[in-house]
């Protein structure tokens, strides 16, 4: 009968190889024999279309990272009070903004600069140069500061839109539409993840409120949903229902398992429809997760020395949680983890709030960097830090006493580490007020040089839809020299 | 020719402009093209044009000007002092304009006397027609009959002349008929959320009779869930949830709202009036009961209680969302798009937007920190007759207490005080009756009420908020409908809001209705972007149907169920849901229907469908919301702590839309199956699969209760023998009979467990008997569970293992 062989393979393969082991085979290349029989058998017609196995494919040349961990800062940070140190900036502090600097010029919220002119802004942080190359820092990042010598500053980057929400969509999905898919589904299309066990792109979320935009940005969008990011829960336990039911032994579930799979199966021959794929991969994976899982979401075997070096405290919704579990998950083989942290919309007050924040990320933030050196991750993983869009080197004043700064989409800062990638420098530059860049780098450009490290050729990683071929950098983009070299 | 251009309701301003301008002097005009256009062309449009309007304000003809911005009117002809313009260019004030520079003086001499001359403009430049108005969802519906096809026999109703008729011009034939099982589970999920039930199915099946299908339809269009089916929908669009959001998140009592929605939709109360009660039921003159229950539509706006806020700001903030949900829910339009500025893309203006706020600005909820005692305000009291009678004894409970210690203290003041003595106010007696009082102080018992609207006597005054911002108050505005979809002005009032919405000149309204239905029937709209029928969203696939289904619906009198049952009775629904290779290239999102699509039951209705599977489903019509079981760990994610009392007896089994919905912590199967976390409007659910869903229905507590229940089911129900028990499992968890590969997997899989669990008891009676953790809960279900046959531990554990597969079956979450 045409499940013989796979009962042979589970009752006396089963106790030589371990039940991890046994899935990751039994995976969508089993499934995909259990169907052929059910085929030859000829009760069913019509085979499924759609190939969304998220095992480890080649990529278009050695790649230089395995992983990426990807650190979003909701809502823009202000690169002004954090990394663009700008003499000059001080020096016209207060000074109403050159006609010719804001002339054909959009920003958000345009009103607050047409109530009254805006000013130019010096920021009030104090800012110190670190490690052998001297890179400036704000006070406000001592810790990221200290880890300088193994981050590359990117500056003066550009973006299209200047709305959070379609501005996130078009750093994560190369379009302000929402409905691309998102660079961890266009990853995990291209190479899969080396992870059986955890889903090959895991979102991670902490802050007062999820991102604007929400499961748009790590959507599978016309991609098989298999692709699509898997958002952990962002308190308690980051996985629920992980364990099987009192009662449930480990050969009752291996066999409904099985089971499931097989019966879905034959519902895929039966009506062609490839979400049951989707189905049959997301069984398969929560079934490794099971295993994988606990011992995952569980810090107790971290030294508290790791745990302090983060801040981390088991339980809470925290950056810095996220940041050790995104360490974990690497080492683990999972290839794209996303951390989004809100809130960083410095409108109204670049004080309190900013030095709340940045509380909240500079110390997990550099002991990420230091942990994954020290454990010799850092060479495989591609650390990536920023917002959807920068600010103003103008003052925007919302409250009396109080100043903050506007969007602004021509010049921010992001940085890199990793990956080989050499520390202590600075790519790109912006001009002295901060206002434009001095050389052109465009968050194109920044998703090719993510895709390139992975060993990918963004113009060659296209899917066909709707008659044309779709890649996550459209018609522009190209990887950044300095950090692919 | 200039008055044409005009939309009807400015004819009158534009005629007294003109009028005006007959008498401009020809010096001033030249004056005009010397010494102003010049200016405003090189120094003003660049961001005061047609497509920036910055600050709402356009400069490109006289009667923007004279209307104004945010700030209001710009120039007051003839009266250069009383000319915001002036001030601005002047900078003699807070708003210099233009920004960074200064005009010359001779240019600012100039605008002064064009000003004083009456600000006479050449009629070359008067306001061109907006763009966006000519947009095909601005357009009233064009109702034609339905279209002429060559296959007649495939149609139903007029609904499919539309389908089949496309389908033919492009060469494309429609699915064959579903099987009949399909359509009867299809049909049933799809008007209750509920699969039939082996005896539905059987009656269906028997019923040789042509009208079998029609016949199914109305018993499912009458039986009480189809409002807990419908009324779904239409909270999601009403954003509803127990609890107030934002940080503290504290519980609200709203479910009479949900009760108003589902009993509406039973008694297919019409559209026009279902709108009309939410939005302005309590300016109805002699308001019901029911019809203020109704207003709770927009008091489900989330609540910020937080220490040290400004009300205001939440109260703004919930009249945006008002103005937002009106747009995505009656208009399909991006009205929230229009709060900071004009909108991007439709004729909409950011004054456009505040005149809607407008509408909505004059309710009498809490707006300043002394208010914070009443803070849900207003709220309708419902108490039943045992509630009250609770109060009461309660009340005199308390009066009876205070007398005691009031006496108390007298006795104890009364001691003549010695030496050594306790003070009296720490005396052991007196300290028990405060905290004994205070305790009981604490135990009000609970009425019931619900969140309602109420206007306030004297309307707030409503600005334009400049930058979208609750301190900026721009020009002030007064109730107004956009002028692209109104040709004439309404009245001022929330209630002509929302006689206007559902008036049948309005383009809109039915359109979004019934597309919406059909997106619930189909997977996606006939327009794809529901909640967007602007310039930016799609285009209608079927242009004819949609408007023939909206003049259909208003002419049916509005009648919800009457078009429910026109959608699900026409061939074009009843189709097969297989995928057709040939047409993946062709048509991959099913644009053409020509097919029906499967869809991934939403959250609450896979759950329901386990219940009934398991014969565990307490099938009562609303009341307050209800505590089923949740996995442990998932109220940790609140601020401030929050009690999940679980449910014992029916209450864990009551259908998910009664589940109570913490916005701050959603139940966690509702929130993995994508259910909306009702922070505002949502008139789509996502549809996401995922291996976070797959360990729910494997792992959750809840499915393997639903599963032990069905195996119960089998064993008692199906006569005893595996192939007809199989046949029953099949039956009451799918809907039909299993295919005999499925029936030998499943055979072969019920072996294993057998011996499985023969061979390991502990884990069989695990398997079958709940936890201890219920014991010592009063109703019957636990002893019930007690009583197992020891003998059939195994078997009923074999058969739980099963009815645990069925759940998992991409079969069971799928309706076909």
């Amino acid at each position: 009968m045409s499940f013989e062989n796979i009962d042979d393979f589970e009752d006396k393969a089963l106790q030589a190889v371990t039940r991890r082991h046994f899935f990751s085979r039994c995976g969508v290349g089993v499934g995909q024999v259990a169907l052929a029989s059910l085929m030859a058998d000829g009760m069913l017609s019509g085979a499924p279309a759609t190939n969304s196995s998220t095992e480890p494919k080649k990529p278009h040349f050695p790649g230089r990272v395995k992983n990426v961990i990807y650190l979003h800062m909701c809502g823009a940070p202000s690169q002004f009070e954090l990394f663009d140190y700008k003499p000059a900036l001080q020096k016209y502090d207060g000074q109403v903004a050159p006609e010719s600097l804001l002339k054909g010029k959009r920003f958000a919220f345009m009103d607050t600069f047409t109530k009254a002119p805006p000013k130019m802004l010096g920021t009030r942080r104090e800012f110190k140069r670190y490690g052998k190359g001297g890179i400036h820092v704000s006070e406000l990042l001592p810790n990221i500061g200290s880890v300088m010598d193994d981050i590359a500053l990117v500056s003066g980057i550009s973006t299209d839109n200047f709305n959070h929400g379609p501005a996130k969509c078009f750093i994560n999905t190369g379009s302000i539409r929402f409905g691309r898919p998102s660079i961890g589904a266009w990853v995990s299309y291209g190479i899969g993840s080396e992870s059986q066990d955890l889903p090959g792109f895991v979102v991670l979320q902490s802050g007062p409120r999820g991102p604007r935009g929400g499961a748009a940005l790590w959507s599978s969008g016309f991609l098989p949903s298999a692709y699509q990011g898997i958002p952990f829960r962002s308190g308690g336990d980051p996985i629920l229902d992980l364990s099987s039911p009192k009662g449930v032994t480990e050969r009752t579930q291996q066999q409904t398992l099985e089971t499931v799979r097989d019966l879905n199966l034959a519902k895929l021959a039966e009506t062609g429809d490839p979400e049951i794929n989707t189905r049959i991969s997301a069984y398969e994976m929560a079934y490794r997760m099971q295993t994988s899982g606990p011992e995952l979401i569980d810090f107790s075997k971290e030294s508290r020395k790791t745990l302090e070096m983060y801040g981390a405290e088991p339980g809470k919704a925290t950056y810095a949680n996220n940041c050790l579990l995104a360490r974990r998950l690497v080492e683990r083989g999972v290839r794209f983890v996303q951390l989004y942290h809100a809130d960083w919309d410095h409108h109204a007050d670049l004080t309190q709030p900013l030095d709340q924040v940045c509380r909240e990320i500079d110390r997990p933030t550099a002991a990420l960097i230091r942990d994954l050196k020290e454990r010799g991750l850092l060479d495989s993983t591609l650390i990536v830090w920023g917002g959807e869009f920068g600010r103003t080197p103008m003052g925007e004043s919302r409250e009396s006493k109080k100043i903050g700064r506007n969007h602004h989409i021509d010049a921010y800062t992001m940085f890199m580490a990793g990956g080989g990638i050499q520390g202590g420098q600075v790519v790109g530059g912006t001009d002295d007020l901060g206002f434009s860049p001095t050389e052109n780098i465009h968050v194109h450009d920044i998703q090719a040089t993510i895709l390139h490290k992975l060993g990918l050729d963004h113009t060659k990683l296209t899917f066909k839809f709707q008659g044309r071929q779709f890649r996550l950098t459209d018609v522009k983009g190209q990887p950044i020299a300095k950090l692919v070299a | 020719m200039i008055l044409k251009l005009l939309p009807a309701g400015m004819a009158l301003a534009a005629a007294s402009l003109f009028s005006q301008q007959q008498a401009a002097n020809p010096k001033a005009l030249e004056l005009f093209e010397s010494g102003v256009r010049p200016v405003l062309k090189a120094s003003c449009l660049g961001c005061h044009n047609q497509k920036l309007r910055s600050s709402g304000l356009g400069l490109e003809s006289r009667e923007e000007l004279v209307t104004g911005g945010n700030r209001g009117t710009a120039i007051k002809p003839g009266d250069p002092a009383a000319s915001i313009l002036l001030h601005a260019i002047e900078q003699k004030g807070d708003l210099k304009m233009p920004p960074g520079g200064k005009l010359k003086d001779e240019q600012i001499a100039a605008i002064r006397q064009w000003v004083e001359l009456g600000a006479p403009w050449p009629a070359d430049a008067v306001a061109k027609k907006r763009p966006g108005q000519d947009h095909w969802a601005f357009q009233a519906p064009k109702r034609l009959e339905p279209l002429a096809v060559k296959d007649a026999s495939w149609v139903r109703n007029p609904i499919d002349r539309f389908i089949l008729a496309r389908l033919e011009k492009e060469g494309v034939k429609p699915s064959p008929e579903a099987d009949r099982e399909t359509q009867l589970r299809r049909v049933t999920l799809d008007l209750t959320g509920l699969p039939p039930t082996p005896k539905e199915l059987q009656d269906f099946l028997a019923d040789k009779t042509s009208k079998a299908y029609e016949s199914a339809v109305d018993r499912l269009l009458a039986s009480p869930h189809y409002g807990e089916r419908w009324g779904r929908h239409w909270l999601d669009i009403a954003r509803y949830a127990d609890s107030d959001g934002y940080t503290i998140d504290a519980p609200r009592q709203m479910w009479k709202y949900r009760d108003w929605v589902i009993n509406a939709l039973n008694r297919d109360l019409p559209y026009d009036q279902f709108v009309i009660e939410q939005i302005a039921g309590d300016l109805l003159p002699n308001a019901t009961t029911d019809q203020l229950i109704a207003t709770g539509f927009h008091r489900n706006t989330p609540s910020n209680f937080e220490g040290g806020i400004d009300f205001e700001q939440y109260r703004v903030e919930a009249v945006a969302d008002r103005v937002a949900t009106t747009g995505a829910a009656f208009l399909g339009l991006t009205l929230g798009c229009a709060r900071c500025h004009d909108h991007k893309y439709d004729p909409i203006s950011q004054r456009e937007f505040y005149q809607i706020f407008a509408y909505y600005n004059n309710t009498d909820e809490i707006a300043t920190e002394a208010e914070r005692y009443d803070f849900h305000r207003p709220v309708l009291e419902l108490a039943t007759p045992e509630e009250l009678a609770k109060r009461e004894a309660y009340r005199s409970q308390i009066a009876m207490l205070s007398r005691e210690l009031a006496t108390y203290v007298r006795t104890l003041a009364a001691k003549p005080a010695k030496e050594g003595d306790t003070p009296a106010y720490q005396d052991a007696g007196l300290k028990e009756r405060v905290a004994n009082l205070r305790t009981i102080r604490r135990r009000e018992p609970a009425i019931t009420t619900t969140l309602i609207m109420r206007e306030l006597e004297k309307p707030r005054e409503a600005y334009i908020h400049l930058g979208g911002e609750f301190t900026r108050h721009g020009a002030p505005v007064s109730p107004a409908v956009p002028t692209v979809l109104s040709s004439k002005p309404i009245g001022g009032s929330r209630l002509d809001l929302a006689k206007w919405l559902v008036d049948p000149s309005n383009p809109l309204t039915s359109r979004v209705t019934v597309n919406r239905m059909w997106q619930s029937f189909f997977g996606q709209g006939l327009v794809d972007t529901e909640n967007d029928f602007g310039v930016m969203g799609a285009k209608p696939s079927h242009p004819e149907l949609l408007d023939w289904l909206a003049t259909e619906f208003i002419a049916r009198n509005w009648s919800q169920k009457s078009v429910h049952r026109l959608i699900v009775t026409s061939a074009a629904y009843r189709q097969s849901s297989h995928h057709r290779p040939e047409l993946e290239e062709r048509d991959p999102y099913n644009k053409l229907i020509a097919k029906q699509i499967r869809m991934r039951l939403e959250a609450e209705i896979l759950r329901d469908s386990a219940l009934v599977a398991s014969g565990l489903l307490a099938p009562v019509v609303g009341g307050p919301s209800v505590y089923p079981p949740i996995p442990d760990g998932a109220m940790a994610v609140t601020q401030v702590k929050r009690e999940w009392p679980t449910g014992i007896g029916p209450d864990r089994y009551r259908r998910g839309v009664y589940t109570f919905f913490y916005r701050s912590a959603p139940h966690p199967s509702l929130a993995l199956f994508d259910a909306p976390d009702a922070t505002s409007t949502c008139t789509k659910r996502v549809r996401s699969n995922s291996p976070l869903q797959a360990l729910t229905v494997l792992n959750d507590e809840a499915y393997i209760e639903f599963a032990r229940a069905t195996a119960k089911r089998i064993m008692k129900e199906a006569p005893a023998n595996e192939a007809q028990r199989l046949d029953y499992a099949f039956l009451i968890a799918l809907g039909r009979k299993p295919r005999p590969v499925e029936r030998e997997r499943l055979s072969r899989f019920l072996a294993v467990q057998r011996d499985e669990y023969l061979s390991d008891p502990t884990s069989a009676s695990l398997m079958v008997i709940k936890e201890q953790v219920f014991d010592s809960s009063p109703g019957g279900a636990m002893e019930a569970e007690q009583s197992v046959d020891p003998k059939q531990i195994p078997e009923l554990a074999a058969w739980t293992a099963t009815a645990r597969v069925l759940f998992n079956l991409d079969d069971f979450m799928t309706r076909e």
